[in-house]
This record gives C-alpha cells, sequence and structure tokens, in this order.
C-alpha cells in the first residue's frame, strides 16, 4: 500500500550544547505511510521534528526529499519543498483570524497595484480558507473568527486543516491529539487516513499510544537521541510499545519467534 | 449549529467594525469636552482650542503611530523622542552650517529646502531605526534595552552637533497655522482647524494605517507579535520584518522630527524630550497590548487626542499643569484596567 521512499533521514545529529538531543538517527517515509513516532520525553522527537521541518540546522547528518539531498536553513525551504509540520506548542498566532491562519505566509492580494503594495484580499482568503478546510474533513468555525476565541479543539482542527491542505509531499504532525477530547481526536485521526488516502507521506508523534497503533502503518522508537526500533505496527502491542519506549525490551517478542 | 455560527460571525464583523475599544475612547473624548467645556464656561469648545490640541496632536501622532507598530509586534522603541531632537538638529545643521543658509529665507521661498530638511530628517530616523534593528537582530539584544542605550546616544549626539543650543534656520510658519476655507468670516464661523503639517501627518498616519490593518505589512507584525514562533514556522523572515518595524518607527519619527523644526523654526536639542513617554502612553490608551498581537491605529489616533484634548481642558479650567503627569498615569492605568477587563470577558 505504501508507495517510494519519499522523506529519507540519513544519520541525523543534534545537539544542544552539551547535550546530544539526537545521535545518528535514520528513517525512510514513504507516500501514502503514516509513520508513528514514539519515544519518552526528551528522547529527541521534537528535535527529530525540529530538523525535518527546517526549523532547526543539523550538526551532522543528510536529508532526502524525493531521493534528492536537501539543505533547510528555514522552515520556509521546508514548507515551499512540500513538507508541512504542526508543531506541538500551536503552531497558530492566537490573535489572528483563522483565514490569516491558514494563509499566513502564503497571502493573496487584491488585483492590481494595492496587490503588489501588500494589500490582502481578505474576502477571497476567508473563503478559500473556509472551502480548504472543509476539504479536509473540518466543520470549520467561522473563518474570520479569531483563534484566541476557538476551542482548544477547534484549534486543532485548524492547524491540522491548514497542515494537510497545504502539504504537498510530507505532513509531520507534533502530538496532534494532545489535550482533545475523544471525539475530536476521532476527527484529527480521521484527518490523518484522509492524508495518507491523499498519498502524502504521513509522520505522527505521540504520546497517546492507542492512537498510535490505530493510525499508524509502522512505529519507529526513540530513545536518549537514538532509533531503538523501526518495524511494522501490527508487531506492536500496547504492552511491547511501552516496554521498548522505557527501554525494558529491546527486541519484539515476535521478532525472537521468527528467529 | 452553522446557523448559530453564522450569527456569531456577524456579530464578530460588527465588533471588529467599531471595536470595543475604540468606541469607548470615542466617548471618553465626548466626556472629556463636556465636562472642560462646563468647566471653563464654554471657552473650550471652539475651534482655536481644538486647532491647538491638533498642533499638539499633530507633533506626537508618528511617534504614536510608530510605537504601535512596534508594540503590536511585541517590542517596544525607547528611541523615538531623542529620534526627533536628533534629526531636528540635523536638518537644522545641514541647512544653517553646511548649506550657509539663515532664517532670513521665510515663507514659500522657504519651501524647497524645507522639502530637503524632512528629507534629511527621515533620512536621520532610518539611520537610528536601522541601528535598533542591528542591535535586536544582530546583537540580539532586548528591545528595551536597545532602544533605550539609541534614546541615548541620540540625545547626546543631537546636543554635540547643535551645540546645546537651538540652530534657527530657514522657516515658514505658515505650514504649521491652521488653514481656513476661504469666503467664510472667521468671526462668523471659524474654520482654520488644521495646518498643513497637521494633514499631512493624518495622511501618513491613514497611509500607515491601511498597511497595518490591510496589507501583508501588517499581517506580519500582528503575527510577530503573537506568536513569533508561528510565524516563523509559516515562513515568515522573523529577522527582515522586525527590522522593517523598526525602520519604520525610526523614519516616522525623523519626520516628526521635521515637524518640530517646522513648528519651532529651529533645530532644537531638546524637542524630543520626554516624547517617547507619550507615545507609549498613547499608543497604550489606544488599546494596544505590550505583550504584542493587540492594537489597532484608530485607537492610537483617539489616544494621542485624548493625551492633548487632557492636557489642554486642564490649562483652560484653569488645574494647574502640574497635574498634567498625573492624569496622564491615571488614563495609562485606566486603559490598561479596561484592556484586562475586556480579556476577560472575552475569554471563554
Amino acid at each position: 500500500m505504501a508507495g517510494e521512499v519519499i522523506y529519507e533521514v540519513k544519520n541525523v545529529s543534534k545537539r544542544y550544547g552539551s547535550v546530544v538531543a539526537l545521535d545518528g538517527a535514520s528513517l525512510k517515509l514513504h507516500a501514502g505511510e503514516v509513520l508513528g513516532l514514539v519515544g519518552d520525553n526528551g528522547a529527541g522527537k521534537s528535535t527529530l521534528v525540529k530538523v525535518l521541518s527546517g526549523a532547526h540546522d543539523a550538526d551532522g547528518g543528510e536529508l532526502f526529499l524525493d531521493g534528492k539531498e536537501v539543505r533547510w536553513h528555514d522552515p520556509r525551504q521546508a514548507l515551499d519543498a512540500g513538507i508541512e509540520t504542526l508543531y506541538q506548542e500551536s503552531g497558530l498566532a492566537p490573535h489572528l483570524t483563522v483565514s490569516q491562519n491558514v494563509f499566513l505566509g502564503r497571502e493573496k492580494f487584491v488585483k492590481g497595484l494595492l496587490g503588489k503594495l501588500g494589500f490582502l484580499a481578505r474576502k477571497q482568503m476567508e473563503e478559500e480558507a473556509h472551502h480548504d478546510l472543509e476539504a479536509v474533513g473540518i466543520a470549520v468555525p467561522a473563518s474570520n473568527r479569531s483563534v484566541s476565541q476557538l476551542s482548544g479543539g477547534q484549534r486543532q482542527a485548524v492547524a491540522i486543516g491548514r497542515a494537510v491542505s497545504w502539504a504537498k509531499k510530507v505532513i509531520i504532525l507534533d502530538e496532534p491529539t494532545n489535550h482533545l477530547g475523544a471525539r475530536q481526536a476521532g476527527e484529527v485521526l480521521q484527518i490523518v487516513k484522509a492524508a495518507k488516502a491523499k498519498g502524502l507521506g504521513v509522520i505522527f508523534i505521540s504520546h497517546t499510544l492507542p492512537h498510535v497503533l490505530e493510525v499508524t502503518d509502522r512505529v519507529v522508537v526513540l530513545r536518549l537521541g537514538k532509533i531503538v526500533k523501526d518495524a511494522p505496527t501490527h508487531l506492536f502491542d500496547g504492552d511491547t510499545l511501552v516496554a521498548m519506549i522505557t527501554g525494558t525490551i529491546t527486541e519484539l517478542p515476535s521478532e525472537k519467534k521468527s528467529q | 449549529m452553522t446557523d448559530s455560527k453564522q450569527t456569531l460571525s456577524v456579530m464578530d464583523r460588527a465588533r471588529s467594525l467599531v471595536g470595543n475599544q475604540t468606541s469607548l475612547l470615542i466617548l471618553v473624548m465626548i466626556v472629556l469636552s463636556i465636562v472642560f467645556t462646563a468647566f471653563s464656561n464654554g471657552t473650550f469648545l471652539s475651534t482655536g482650542v481644538f486647532a491647538n490640541i491638533l498642533t499638539d496632536w499633530g507633533g506626537y501622532i508618528l511617534l504614536a503611530v510608530g510605537q504601535t507598530l512596534v508594540v503590536i509586534s511585541g517590542g517596544i522603541d525607547l528611541s523615538v523622542g531623542s529620534t526627533v531632537s536628533l534629526s531636528s538638529v540635523v536638518a537644522g545643521f545641514v541647512m544653517v552650517k553646511v548649506l550657509g543658509l539663515t532664517a532670513e529665507l521665510k515663507g514659500v521661498d522657504a519651501w524647497g529646502v524645507l522639502f530637503l530638511a524632512a528629507l534629511i530628517s527621515i533620512a536621520t530616523g532610518l539611520v537610528v531605526g536601522a541601528i535598533n534593528a542591528v542591535l535586536i537582530n544582530v546583537l540580539k539584544i532586548v528591545p528595551f534595552i536597545a532602544t533605550l542605550s539609541t534614546f541615548g546616544a541620540a540625545a547626546g549626539l543631537a546636543i554635540i552637533i547643535s551645540g546645546g543650543m537651538p540652530m534657527q534656520g530657514p522657516s515658514d510658519f505658515s505650514l504649521i497655522n491652521p488653514v481656513r476655507i476661504p469666503g467664510i468670516d472667521p468671526l462668523v464661523f471659524d474654520t482654520g482647524l488644521f495646518s498643513p503639517m497637521v494633514l499631512i501627518m493624518i495622511i501618513v498616519t491613514i497611509v500607515v494605517g491601511l498597511f497595518l490593518h490591510k496589507a501583508r505589512f501588517g499581517l506580519y507584525t500582528y503575527a510577530i507579535g503573537s506568536n513569533a514562533f508561528a510565524a516563523r514556522a509559516a515562513g515568515i523572515n522573523v529577522k527582515k520584518h522586525t527590522a522593517k518595524i523598526y525602520l519604520v518607527s525610526g523614519a516616522l519619527s525623523g519626520l516628526a522630527g521635521f515637524y518640530a523644526y517646522v513648528r519651532l523654526g529651529s533645530g532644537s536639542p531638546s524637542s524630543g524630550t520626554g516624547m517617547e513617554l507619550y507615545a507609549i502612553a498613547a499608543t497604550v490608551i489606544g488599546g494596544a497590548s505590550l505583550m504584542g498581537g493587540i492594537g489597532r491605529m484608530w485607537g492610537t489616533a483617539l489616544g494621542t487626542l485624548i493625551l492633548f484634548t487632557v492636557q489642554s481642558g486642564l490649562l483652560m479650567t484653569g488645574v494647574a499643569t502640574d497635574w498634567k503627569q498625573i492624569i496622564v498615569a491615571i488614563l495609562i492605568a485606566a486603559a490598561v484596567a479596561v484592556q484586562t477587563l475586556q480579556k476577560k470577558n472575552g475569554a471563554r
């Protein structure tokens, strides 16, 4: 079901001062695949996300998008290449409206001289934001509403909707179901499945292991900055996943059996 | 569900159109005018008094306009007052010492050289803004300290260049005097409210306001003040935009320096002393939040107007002007208290 390798990480490292946050991490993401990224706090998940999305420069290692080596110095470059990221700390600006957030960094302008001066086509963006969010399955709150007036679930829906509607190749979701109720989390998982069906490569980072087991095709376990396991999701259950994350086991029972 | 959302969106639109803060400020203006008129035996309510208020307003508004951009972006610019002093002095210096012009050059004959003085003032302001941008972006100094440094440096440089004395040069005071509509007898009805310089200040305020509320420049300014991380993640070059904001604030302060020059007919090293506090006060009274992300140009224009209405009213009603600063302090405290209350009410 999964297609070609769309995004590849080879031997990526990152240190903050004397702290090694990532230590030679490598992974492959395929088109139409949901890859779960799990690990304890401080395992390096957020650092890896920031390297993948261009928010941080890696100290060492290589990134390949569609087989071509890429280097990000700025999130803009990753965005332009088709990689969308939903950050754990909401990536929305609370004082801006829904449509302003959806179009932030990709504004539409009015025609003519005023447009050249940067005057915005507000109505058009409001309508398109509404339409785009609906298209990815999000019950859209009024798109001219300020984000600070939305509930936590609505904010998250807008943030994910923005990422899915803009993503051309890869979408990285850092804790997308955090602080959400069961119904809202279910909606988010539906959106993830829709993104996968669109042929996007999805990286799904979460502490909520049942969500990981439900929605991912493959799971990568990070511990202390290193990737300690990369295996199809069906080989894990809740217990083995926890044991793997905490380091009480290093091999899956199913692997032992098959050997 | 969709229906209730639709109604809400109409409500939101109505609210954003008027703006809670804006209607409140207009109310404050009206009440102040009535009170001052009553206590001044009616003399407050006259064209002459409001023309004077507008002349003061014109001197400060561009500082408040620049400050509004900076504050919405989550920063602060303490250097604006000193930039007024410096740019008016530099303009005077170039005209008097470099070009050898004197105060003999007056009226329409001085327009050409005054236009040059305006450009020099703006350029001086841009230099201060550029230094602020470098201190903040390159040396990573927080805006408060960065602009505190340029505040001191610009004030000192203004004194050094001028020798501590105003430099009298070419002038045209008709630029600062209210223009009357011809054919209407001023004794019957005085139409002299706006001077040419005040009109220019109003136009600049409107133009910057349009860029703040309708254009990408403003959107990025709000985005950075609201959540700088999200702004960067959305691909905005935060440093570049921050630099632009301080450059605009500098340029506007420079133009305010030219206003000060025209008003005094000289470049004075003390012409901008203390102005930064009024600019920040006007911005905050106008509803901008020093936490960033919040503020409107309308609010700032009205906030500045309220400040000088109070000042003028206190003078006219015979309250000692010593009270001025205390009243301004109360206004600032009240404005921030109102903001906090609105936030509480609006929070869900």
